[in-house]
Parts: C-alpha cells; structure tokens; sequence
C-alpha cells in the first residue's frame, strides 16, 4: 500500500510562489498516482476565490493548475470552513471543483487519516 | 494515529499557533520551537490559551529556544534536547511542521 | 526507523540550522535517513557560495561535510534551485548563466525525489519558516 499524503495549503496565491510550489507538489504526485489530498486553510483559501486576474500582476493564472487537479489524479480537495468564513467567502462560489468544505474538527480527523502531512 | 505539530513562528506575528489549536487531534502534540517558544510568556493571550488546556493537551519546548530567550516554563511543559525531539518524531504517527 | 527530512528555508534561518541539529541526532540515535530533500527557499541551505562570517555557525558548509560524511542522498528540487539561482555546471550551461553553485554532495532533481523519499521512509520531517 503506497502511503498517503496531506498537503495543506495556508499561502494566499499573491504571496509568492509558495502557493504554486504546494500544488506542483500535489501536481508531482499524481502524477505517480499516489494517494493525496490537498486541504486549503487560512489565506490558502484565497487561491479558491473565483474570477481573479493573474494578468494583472504579470503572473501564471493558478485557477486553471487547481482545477486540473483532478485530472492530475488528486480528487481529495479539502478547504476549511473557518477560513472561507474569516474571509467572507461562500462555499457555494468557489472555483475548484470536487471540493469539500470541512469544519476544524473534521479537519482534525482528515489529517489524522493520511500517513503524513506537509504544511506550507 | 497521533500528530506532533511543530510550531516555529511568533504566536504575536501570525495565526499559525491559532490555527494549529483549533485542528488539533486529541492524541495530538506541540512542539514549540523558534520564536513559536515566546507562547509561554507569562501574562499574554497565548500563554493563557495554553494553560487553558493544561492536562488534555500534550505540550513541549525545544530546550535550546526556551533558553536563548530566557523563558521560565511552566511545570506542565516537557522541555526537549534534540535526541529527544528524534524520540518524539518516531513516538508520534507523523509530523506536522506548520512551515 | 527511516526519516525523510525535507527543508524549506535558507542557511540563515534558525530552521535550516535545526533540521541539521535534527538530522544529526537522529544518526546519532541509529536512526536512517533515506533521503534529504531541499525545496522553496531551502535549496539556498545547499549552495557553495554562501559566505558565512567567520565567528558564526557555517551552516552550509556543516550540511555539506555532514551529507558527505554519512554518504547521504542529498537532492535540490531542480525547479526550485533554478528560480532562485541555485544551478549546478550542467543547468549552468544549458541556460548560459556565468557559474555554478551546487556541487558534490547534493544532486539536482525533481519533486518526484521528494514523494519517492515519503514512500520509503517511515516518517517525513519538514523543517523551515523562522
């Protein structure tokens, strides 16, 4: 049995290219087929807003790298219920799909759940 | 399963402290290291989050951080020297450093 | 127990230092290390041309004479390494950059380096931030 991995994304998609380096983690493990979810919390969340403009900043559009996520073989997409709260986000308007809206306890038992876990 | 979260950033800077307490699993751990130490300074918000959950929750230092700044730390909290950081990491089911 | 031990953070963070500290003591307790592996901001803990202060820790220098010592796999996410211009003479010269940086012990590679270490050890140790 490949062991499991939790990538937990907390970077907002404007910080940075640690946002990016997290889902090319995930991006690199479907690739192999290994078994991955990928949890956006705190300002990680704020890479799920939908209709940014990445062409404004000069930058790569990350939205069209989430959703093909589950191309990729990742279809364990997590975001966290408190964050898009603090936010003032919607879980209805997101713009990555199949994903699961999850509350802290939850969280706790998903993390628990995989082999291992990284947190950027 | 149990996780040991390890915490290296200034609970006065950021939310990772915040957000590590409110996903933490109840066989779960801290280790606070780096600046993530200053949480046991007497009198301030973090350190009374602590305490609040002195016996549920399983809470170490890095030895080395607590000294450089000069922390006095509480009695319910396990000081650890690098070996025993090891033994900690192979204790636990896995390890979250909250990067 | 086999650890896989990944680093996020440049030499100067205390991070970079700890996960040293970490790495050594977990040989030292007749632990093993499958692998290293340096990616973000962690592939600059790898390079040669840090100049460290003389009456400071040299940490670059000490994750050198440590991975070489212990003939232990020391991998630079290739990707990581070249947007922040850790190369080693190969990327060097496909990409027509002045000079080297990396050199023996740490090999280039990508991040399927870092799954396949999580894959075979029993335990993956991030280490960076502050």
């Amino acid at each position: 049995m490949p062991k499991s991995l939790l990538i937990i994304s907390r970077q907002s998609p404007w910080s940075g290219p640690s946002a990016r380096e997290a889902l090319d983690i995930a991006l690199a493990g479907g690739a192999f087929d290994l078994p991955l979810g990928m949890l956006f919390m705190d300002d990680g969340v704020l890479q799920l807003m939908p209709s940014q403009r990445a062409g404004a900043l000069q930058q790569k559009d990350i939205t069209a790298n989430l959703q093909a996520l589950s191309m990729f073989g990742v279809e364990d997409l997590f975001a966290c219920h408190t964050s898009l709260a603090e936010r003032g986000l919607s879980p209805t308007e997101l713009s990555v799909e199949p994903l699961q809206v999850l509350r802290d306890q939850d969280i706790a038992a998903l993390i628990d759940r995989y082999d291992q876990v990284i947190t950027i | 399963m149990s996780t040991l979260h390890v915490l290296s950033h200034s609970p006065f800077a950021d939310s990772h402290l915040s957000s590590c307490l409110r996903v933490l699993g109840s066989h779960d751990a801290i280790l606070l290291c780096g600046d993530a130490t200053y949480a046991l300074t007497p009198s301030t918000t973090a350190r009374q989050t602590l305490d609040a959950k002195v016996g549920s929750l399983a809470l170490f230092v890095l030895d080395e951080d607590a000294k450089a700044r000069n922390l006095s730390l509480p009695d319910w909290v396990k000081s650890v020297d690098y070996p025993e950081f090891v033994a900690l990491s192979v204790q636990y089911d896995k390890v979250n450093t909250w990067l | 127990m086999k650890f896989a031990i990944a680093l996020y953070s440049p030499a100067h963070a205390p991070s970079s230092r700890r996960a040293l500290l970490f790495a050594q003591a977990a040989l030292a307790g007749g632990h093993e290390i499958v692998r290293l592996f340096f990616y973000q901001d962690g592939v600059h803990s790898a390079s040669s041309n840090v100049v460290t202060p003389q009456d400071e820790l040299d940490v670059p220098a000490q994750w050198r004479d440590f991975v070489t010592q212990h003939q232990l796999d020391g991998v630079v996410c290739i990707a990581a390494g070249l947007r922040r211009g850790v190369l080693n003479t190969q990327e060097a010269e496909r990409y027509s950059r002045p000079a080297a940086n990396l050199a023996e012990p740490w090999d280039l590679s990508g991040l399927g380096q870092l799954h396949d270490a999580v894959q075979a050890a029993d335990r993956l140790i991030c280490f960076g931030g502050p």
